[in-house]
C-alpha cells in the first residue's frame, strides 16, 4: 500500500527567511553593542523615531516585537506571571505585561539579561522612546518602566485626528507643523543627552532607506491581489518586523531583501502559483493582531484552503510621491515625505469618480465604508476572521462595527475569535478550528449571494 | 420659563434622579443642548455661545443591551454603557454631540457614535498626549479649530470677550466645588461623598450659571443642617477612573469611613484648577485642559530633558497633589479604583500605590466592571482595609 506524503499546508516565500534573520541579529547587535557601551534605546515601531536614532547612532530594539517573539517561543508566560505580581492589571496590552515582567526581572538581576530571554534578550535601555502613535499603551508602558530603570523616556507625540475631522480645511497643514516641531523638540533632546550633533545627510540615509522599504512592501501587498494569491499572512507577519523593527539594520540590507521578495512574489503572480499547497477555496483577510503564540492555527485554515490575501494590521500606505527639492529643512523634508493627507490618500485610492463620494461620506457619517473596507474589494475577499484581544483596546474597538458594514455592504462574514497576542490561556485553537469549518458553510451561501447580486467576486 | 420648587440638595436629588429634566425644559424654550464626553471638551465656548453642556455619562444600573453590536465586551464598560444609552434614545434631545482624544476606545467611540447615533453636530478634539511645548501650541490650534466648527453650528461667531465672561463664569463654578469641598476637610465632614458625586453629576447636567446657583444654595444649607453625615474613624480619599454614580461611594460609607475626598472625574478633577484669564483665551484653555488637568491619558514628567531619571521624583511631579489633598482633607487612607478595561488608570496603578508608599498613607485597589451587583465582594474587601488603617 501507498502512503500519500501530504505537502506542508502553507506555500512558504523563501526569500522570506533571509528578512526574518535580519529581526534576530537585531538583539545580537543590541547585545554586542551595549557591551562595547554604545547607547541602546527601547523604542515604539520604526516609526517617526527611528530613522532618527539611527543617524544618531543609538542601537535601537523593540520590546514589542521582543514580546511577540517571547509568545512564538510561548516563553512570554513567567513574564506576564511577573507583571501581575508587579501589580498591573491583566487587561493591559500583553506586549507591555511582557516586557514589564521582563523588566522587573532585569532589575532583580542587577541589569543583566535574564538567562531564560529568549534570542540573547534585550540589553538594559539607555533611553526609551515611546510614541502617542496608534494606542495609549505605547506611552503608558513606557512611563511605568521608570520604575525599573533611570533612563529617560521621551514620548514622541502624533496627531491622531478621527476621519472628519482630518478633511477639515487647515488640519492637515496643522498637524504637519505639529511633527515637525516635535521631531525638532526630540532632535534637541537627544543631541543635548548624547552629546553630539544630528548628522542631516545621515538621516536622510536611514529615513530613505525606510521610505524604500515601505514602497516595496506596498509593491509586494499590492502583488498579492492576485488569484490565487501568491503571499500568506504568515509571510507578511514573518518579513513586517523586519522593516517596522529593524533596529539598527543596514537600511540597505533590508531593501535588498524585500526586492528579492518582490521578484519571488511576482515570479509566483506570473505562474500562478499560490500562497498555499492546497485549492485556494477562500479568499481571507485577517482583521486586529496576530496570535503570536499560535500561529500555526494559520496552517491549520490553510490545509482547508483558506488562504489570508491581506489583513488589517502593519500594512504599509501607498509612497508619498512629492517634490521637496525646495524644502531645505531636513525635518520638514523627513515629515513631508511620510505624512500624507487623508484627502490626498483618499483622491489617489479612489479617483475622481468615487473620491468626493467617500469624503462626503465621513463628513455625514464620520466615517466611510469604502474606506474601511477598501482592502476587502481590493483583495476579494470571501471572508475575514476578527481577532478580538482581551488586552488591546486599540485593536479591538472597531471590530464590531467593521464586521457589520462588511456583511451589510459587500455580503462578506466575520468569523470573531477571541485571543490575545501573548496569553496562550486565552486562546482555544480546538474550539476556534470548529468555529472556522462551521463558517465555511456562511462564507459558501455568501458567495452565492454575492454572485446574485451581480458583484465582481 | 419653568420655575424649579425644590431647592439645594433636594433639587440635586430631584435632578440625579432625572437627569435631562432641565435641559429637556430649556429645549422646549428654544436652546441649544450639546453633550460632551469626559472632562476634555471645551464646554466654555458652548456657554459662550448660549449653548448648554451637558455631560454625557453610562448608567451602571442598566444592562448593556445595544452597544454589543458594536462595541466589544472587551473594552471600558463605562463607555459601552454611554453608547448604550445613546442608541436607546436616551440621549435624542441633544443638538450636538463633543467628544476628545481621551484615550484609546473613547476615540473609537466617538466615530461609532457619529455614525449610530446620528447626533446633528459632531466633533473630536484631537488633544495631544504630552505636555511638551509643541503639544501646547497644537491643542491652541486645535482648540481654533474646534471653536471654528461650533460656531458655523451655532450660526454665530464667539468674540473674545464673550469666550472671557464664559470662562469667568465657568471658573466661579470651579471655586464653588472647591469651597464645597473646604466643607468636606470639618470632622464629619459636611456633606458626604455620594452627595458630593450626585451634587457634581448634577451641575454638569445643566446651565452653569443655574449649577452656580445650585452649589450656592447647597453650600449654606450643609452649614446649617442638622442631619449631617456621621463622625467615622476613616477619612478616605477615592482615586480613580470615573465613578458617575453612587454605589461605590455609598457602600464605603455605609461602613466606618467617610469619603472626604476624591481624584476623580465625576469629583474635584475638573475643577481644581482654574482657566487662566489671558489676553488670548485660547492660550489659558489650551494650558488648563492640556496642563492643568490631571488625568492619567496624558503624559507627564519631572524633567522631559532630565539626562537621568529619577523615579520617585517623578512620582512626586505626578501625584504630590495627593498628598496634599490627604494632608489638607485628613485622609488616612487611599482607595484606588477602576473600571475594568480602563488601560490608562491601569498602567498608573502600580506607580500611584508606589508613591502612597513612599508617603507612607495606607491604599487599596479595586477594579470593577461598573455594574452594582458586582460591589458585594469588594465590601468585604474595603471592611479588611478599614480594619487595616485602624
Amino acid at each position: 500500500m501507498t502512503q500519500e506524503v501530504k505537502t506542508r499546508p502553507l506555500n512558504r516565500l523563501k526569500s522570506m527567511y533571509a528578512l526574518r534573520a535580519e529581526v534576530d541579529k537585531m538583539y545580537q547587535v543590541g547585545g554586542e553593542a551595549k557591551a562595547k557601551g554604545r547607547p541602546v534605546a527601547w523604542v515604539m515601531l520604526e516609526g517617526w523615531a527611528n530613522p532618527i536614532l539611527n543617524a544618531m547612532d543609538v542601537i535601537t530594539v523593540y520590546p514589542e516585537n521582543y514580546s511577540s517573539l517571547c509568545a512564538a517561543q510561548k516563553l512570554a508566560g513567567p513574564f506576564l506571571e511577573r507583571a501581575e505580581t508587579e501589580g498591573y492589571p491583566t487587561h493591559l496590552c500583553g506586549y507591555a505585561r511582557a516586557c514589564v515582567g521582563y523588566s522587573a526581572r532585569m532589575v532583580e538581576l542587577d541589569g543583566q539579561i535574564p538567562p531564560e530571554a529568549p534570542a540573547g534578550g534585550m540589553p538594559r535601555p539607555n533611553l526609551l522612546i515611546s510614541s502617542a502613535e496608534v494606542c495609549d499603551a505605547r506611552f503608558k508602558w513606557f512611563q511605568s518602566l521608570g520604575r525599573y530603570f533611570d533612563a529617560p523616556v521621551w514620548t514622541l507625540e502624533s496627531p491622531s485626528p478621527n476621519a472628519r475631522e482630518s478633511l477639515t480645511p487647515g488640519t492637515y497643514e496643522r498637524n504637519t507643523q505639529f511633527l515637525i516641531n516635535e521631531i525638532r523638540q526630540f532632535v534637541v533632546f537627544l543631541e543635548k543627552l548624547l552629546g553630539k550633533k544630528m548628522e542631516w545627510d545621515k538621516l536622510d540615509f536611514t529615513s530613505d532607506g525606510t521610505n524604500e522599504i515601505n514602497r516595496l512592501r506596498w509593491e509586494i501587498n499590492q502583488l498579492r491581489k492576485a488569484r490565487p494569491c501568491p503571499m500568506h499572512t504568515r509571510d507578511f507577519w514573518s518579513v513586517m518586523s523586519a522593516a517596522l523593527y529593524r533596529g539598527a539594520a543596514d537600511p540597505t540590507v533590508i531593501v535588498d531583501g524585500n526586492q528579492k521578495m518582490y521578484d519571488e512574489v511576482k515570479y509566483r503572480v506570473d505562474h500562478g502559483i499560490a500562497a498555499i499547497n492546497r485549492p485556494e477555496k477562500y479568499r481571507m483577510s485577517f482583521e486586529g493582531l496576530a496570535p503570536w503564540h499560535s500561529l500555526s492555527f494559520l496552517d491549520d485554515l490553510a490545509d482547508r484552503g483558506w488562504n489570508f490575501v491581506c489583513e488589517s494590521a502593519y500594512s504599509p500606505g501607498r509612497p508619498v510621491v512629492i517634490d521637496l527639492s525646495k524644502v531645505s529643512d531636513p525635518i520638514e523634508r523627513y515629515v513631508r515625505k511620510r505624512y500624507r493627507s487623508l484627502a490626498s490618500a483618499i483622491e489617489i485610492e479612489f479617483g475622481p469618480e468615487e473620491a468626493p463620494k467617500v469624503k462626503e461620506e465621513i463628513m455625514r457619517e464620520g466615517t466611510s465604508y469604502r474606506l474601511r473596507l477598501k482592502h476587502i474589494r481590493d483583495y476579494q475577499c470571501d471572508g475575514v476572521v476578527l481577532h478580538v484581544l482581551l488586552s488591546c483596546r486599540a485593536a479591538s474597538s472597531g471590530l464590531s462595527l467593521f464586521s457589520d458594514q462588511l456583511l451589510d455592504v459587500y455580503k462578506v462574514p466575520s468569523l470573531i475569535i477571541e485571543g490575545d497576542i501573548i496569553d496562550t490561556s486565552l486562546f482555544n485553537p480546538v474550539e476556534s478550528l470548529k468555529k472556522a469549518e462551521a463558517f465555511e458553510d456562511t462564507m459558501d451561501h455568501y458567495k452565492k449571494v454575492r454572485k446574485n447580486l451581480g458583484f465582481e467576486w | 420659563m419653568v420655575i424649579a420648587t425644590k431647592k439645594g440638595l433636594a433639587r440635586v436629588q430631584e435632578l440625579y434622579q432625572d437627569r435631562p429634566q432641565r435641559v429637556k425644559e430649556l429645549k422646549a424654550e428654544g436652546k441649544k443642548i450639546i453633550g460632551y464626553l469626559c472632562i476634555y471638551p471645551v464646554t466654555e465656548m458652548m456657554t459662550a455661545l448660549d449653548i448648554v453642556p451637558y455631560r454625557v455619562l453610562g448608567d451602571m444600573r442598566e444592562s448593556i443591551t445595544k452597544a454589543d453590536a458594536y462595541l466589544p465586551p472587551v473594552v471600558c464598560p463605562f463607555l459601552r454603557s454611554c453608547l448604550d444609552q445613546g442608541l436607546k434614545g436616551k440621549y435624542d434631545f441633544l443638538d450636538g454631540m463633543v467628544t476628545s482624544h481621551i484615550c484609546d476606545v473613547g476615540s473609537s467611540l466617538s466615530g461609532i457614535w457619529h455614525y449610530t447615533v446620528k447626533t446633528p453636530f459632531h466633533y473630536n478634539i484631537d488633544t495631544p498626549h504630552t505636555v511638551h511645548e509643541t503639544a501646547l501650541n497644537q491643542t491652541k490650534g486645535v482648540m481654533k479649530a474646534f471653536q471654528k466648527a461650533l460656531e458655523d453650528f451655532a450660526g454665530k461667531k464667539i468674540t473674545n470677550a464673550k469666550l472671557k465672561k464664559a470662562i469667568i463664569l465657568h471658573n466661579e463654578q470651579r471655586a464653588l466645588v472647591r469651597e464645597a469641598y473646604e466643607l468636606k476637610k470639618q470632622d464629619p465632614p459636611l456633606i458626604s461623598g455620594a452627595e458630593t458625586l450626585k451634587t457634581i453629576k448634577v451641575i454638569q447636567s445643566i446651565p452653569v450659571a443655574e449649577g452656580n446657583a445650585l452649589l450656592r444654595d447647597i453650600i449654606s444649607e450643609v452649614k446649617t443642617r442638622k442631619n449631617k453625615p456621621a463622625k467615622k474613624n476613616a477619612r478616605l480619599l477615592v482615586w480613580g477612573s470615573i465613578l458617575d454614580d453612587t454605589p461605590l461611594i455609598e457602600m464605603i460609607e455605609s461602613l466606618d469611613a467617610n469619603v472626604v475626598m476624591d481624584d476623580t472625574c465625576v469629583g474635584s478633577r475638573p475643577f481644581f484648577d482654574d482657566v487662566k484669564i489671558t489676553p488670548d483665551p485660547i492660550d489659558g484653555l489650551a494650558q488648563h485642559y492640556l496642563v492643568d488637568i490631571k488625568c492619567p491619558r496624558t503624559f507627564r514628567a519631572r524633567d522631559f530633558y532630565a539626562a537621568k531619571k529619577n523615579y520617585m521624583e517623578d512620582l512626586k511631579t505626578r501625584f504630590s497633589y495627593l498628598s496634599d489633598y490627604a494632608r489638607e482633607w485628613k485622609a488616612n487612607g487611599v482607595i484606588l479604583q477602576s473600571v475594568r478595561y480602563c488601560d490608562t488608570h491601569g498602567y498608573e496603578v502600580p506607580q500611584v500605590r508606589d508613591y502612597l508608599r513612599e508617603i507612607d498613607l495606607p491604599g487599596i485597589y479595586l477594579e470593577h466592571d461598573y455594574t452594582v451587583g458586582a460591589l458585594a465582594p469588594l465590601k468585604t474587601r474595603v471592611q479588611g482595609f478599614l480594619e487595616i488603617i485602624g
